[in-house]
């Protein structure tokens, strides 16, 4: 029994098949409303569906100088790790495994997706590919230190006992007794440099500089086809979800009904809010940064916004 | 960035300003360049629009009948620059291009716009009688033939050769000094070009 | 359930590729125009993509040069199958005026099969989301060949 439940957490419910759906939904939203703000019709919500059965469809090439192995396993190694995540991440209350250091799990369950992406088009063995690796690389570092800065507010916050907590679990039970922390004024400055490296790790559009379309070609991607390549998308579909539902448990987190399947739902509202805000918006304002921009932005404006909000809960 | 803000939440909340074409018909702007349609009834083969076509889209084949000549022109559209030359070379304006502008194949056929028509043999009379009938009334200068072909009116002509110039077939020759207008008959298409020419108003068609 | 799916979505999510071989950019300016916010054809599924291997719809302009040969017969072959080969304008499909030039070595049917040809110098933006729709409706019978 306990194992079953367990399956049907890996497989159905926070687990593949919902991460799927909802990942694919908040894309679909995503390009929807991105056209709607350039003033265009702009594709059916399905357009990431289409797209991902299509690839699925299509013929895969393997290169000619590829490492075969690496080049076919990378692209489920990382969507095996973002399910895994998935399944650390609180939606609603509704956890599935929880543990003592849960952020701490996720920041390093979520650097294997992008690392799947490094290895992936490494082994592709195309020009392209390596500049994509070796901006894929810096702008892993630009968002690593503010995402633990903010995990470090929000953990310090979320502190029981004058020990700062990692478990998302516990964040989560302050949040139901204090309110969630987005109105905790001296959490805003995290909120908005957590809100800016949602799109930096997933690779969405100003801060895209590991698969700069129009400049090389969609980087580490450039060689891939069919499947694989229909398994890449889908990856940047769930992390997604994944890091807007992350933050929705580290700042809108104990939004209660006591039903848990509301819970559950509001909680999903604010996912899609999130990547709306967050990810659509930046999108349409903004024009790609150039590499050694997107560090110095990274490491002086949103860690310092992060950092300021760890000082203030430290504190005061 | 403020202002960019401010243009995509107003654009989220405005109506969009896509057309709604595939679903939605739309017509070409007047005096669009698109299909070229061949009335082929008009033409009267004298080839100038072959000559000027910049991008080698129109050819003609023949074939040789009982009645005449059985001509086939074809433009074939994808080779075609639009550029309504040959429209406007065309004397008898049998060539015009339309606002049609779906000009989609998935085949080559389909892009090839072709018009045939019958060129009839001329027929030759007996020169004798022709110009004993003309003799009497050449007072009031000379009458049209009845088969189409130009004729010369020697008392207003100032021998300038443009019409010698301009004839597309070079059927045409005059000569200055002699003060000589001579028609070939073979070669004469009778398209009409030297009597739209002729700045003297002096050849009858 | 699921090839139908698959069917069903390679007809509504055919992503571009588009070559320039030696075109004077009047057609390129012209499929840009057909991406703008005007035409849209995002709302069709119609997606620049960055790279041939992406692709489904490979969209040449320009007569073929002989510079440029090699490298549309290579990158057209990097595209994964089911695809479909359109050719924008005149000059792919018969070089147009630059006929007889010594840098020219089109017509491009004469390296690959052409799909659909767009007629036009350049042609409407219209007249190309007309090609495009009926470049995908090929791609959706060319999966049901293949399988």
């Amino acid at each position: 029994m306990e194992i079953l439940i367990k399956a049907v957490y890996i497989l159905i419910f926070p687990g593949l098949l919902f991460a799927t759906v909802f990942g694919l939904w908040l894309a679909g939203i995503d390009r929807k409303l991105l056209a709607r703000m350039q003033k265009r019709v702009g594709p059916p919500v399905l357009q990431p569906t289409y797209d991902f059965f299509k690839l699925l469809g299509k013929e895969t090439i393997i290169p000619a100088n590829a490492a075969k192995v690496t080049f076919l396993a990378a692209p489920y190694v990382g969507l095996i790790s973002l399910v895994v995540t998935a399944l650390f991440i609180p939606i609603g209350g509704l956890q599935a495994f929880g543990g003592m250091a849960d952020t701490v799990v996720i920041l390093y369950l979520m650097a294997i997706p992008s690392l799947a992406i490094i290895f992936g088009g490494s082994a592709s063995g195309s020009p392209f590919a390596g500049v994509g690796v070796s901006r894929s690389m810096v702008s892993i570092m630009s968002y690593e230190l503010p995402l633990i800065l903010v995990l470090l507010a929000v953990g310090r916050a979320a502190a029981y006992g004058g020990y700062t907590t990692f478990s998302l679990e516990q964040i989560t039970v302050i949040q139901q007794l204090t309110g969630p922390f987005l109105l905790d004024w001296r959490l805003i400055p995290a909120a908005v440099a957590m809100l800016l490296v949602i799109p930096c790790e997933v690779g969405a559009h100003p801060f895209d500089v590991g698969e700069a379309e129009t400049e090389i070609c969609e980087g580490p991607l450039v060689e891939y086809s069919g499947a694989p390549l229909a398994v890449f998308k889908l990856s940047h579909c769930i992390k997604m979800f994944i890091m807007t539902a992350l933050f929705t448990a580290l700042f809108l987190g104990g939004v209660t009904t006591g039903m848990l399947w509301l819970d559950v739902i509001i909680a999903l509202v604010f996912c899609t809010i999130v990547t709306v805000v967050s990810m659509t918006l930046t999108h349409a304002v903004m024009a790609r940064f150039r590499v050694e921009q997107l560090f110095k932005f990274f490491w002086t404006v949103v860690s310092g916004l992060a950092l300021v909000s760890l000082i203030l809960v430290w504190y005061v | 960035m403020i202002p960019f803000l401010r243009e995509a939440v107003s654009g989220l909340f405005s109506k969009p300003s896509t057309e709604g074409y595939p679903f939605v018909p739309k017509e070409a702007p007047a005096g669009y360049r698109g299909r070229i349609v061949f009335h082929a009834d008009q033409c009267i083969s004298c080839g100038m629009c072959e000559r000027v076509c910049a991008g080698g889209a129109i050819s003609t084949t023949s074939v040789e009948t009982e009645e005449g000549q059985l001509i086939t022109r074809k433009f074939f559209l994808g080779s075609c620059t639009f550029c309504n030359t040959c429209a406007d070379f065309c004397v008898k304006h049998a060539i015009e291009l339309t606002q049609d502008y779906h000009m989609v194949a998935r085949c080559e056929d389909d892009l090839v716009v072709t018009g045939t028509y019958l060129k009839k043999k001329p027929v030759k009379k007996a020169p004798p009688a022709a110009c004993g009938q003309a003799e009497e009334p050449a007072a009031e200068g000379p009458k049209p033939r009845e088969d189409g072909l130009p004729v010369q009116d020697p008392a207003k002509c100032v021998y300038c050769t443009l019409c010698a110039k301009k004839c597309p077939a070079g059927a045409l020759t005059v000569d200055r000094a002699a003060k000589t207008w001579t028609l070939d008959e073979d070669k004469c298409i009778a398209c009409g070009t030297c009597h739209d020419v002729c700045p003297k108003k002096c050849i009858i068609m | 359930m699921f090839k139908k799916l698959i069917d069903n979505s390679a007809a509504k999510s055919p992503w571009l590729f588009h070559i320039n071989a030696g075109s004077c950019n009047g057609c390129d300016i012209e499929l840009v125009a057909v991406l703008t916010p005007r035409y849209d054809a995002e709302r069709l599924g119609f997606k620049l993509a960055g790279t041939p291997r992406h692709a489904d719809i490979v969209v040449v302009s320009g007569p073929i040069t002989a510079q440029s040969k090699d490298r549309v017969v290579r990158t057209i072959e990097q595209v994964p199958d089911p695809k479909v080969v359109v050719t924008l304008g005149s000059c792919p499909r018969s070089c147009n005026v630059f006929k007889g030039s010594y840098s020219v070595v089109g017509p491009l049917d004469k390296y690959v099969d052409i799909d659909v040809s767009i007629a036009g110098c350049a042609p409407k933006p219209e007249a190309i989301i007309d090609g495009l729709a009926l470049a995908t409706q090929i791609l959706k019978e060319k999966r049901g060949a293949k399988e």
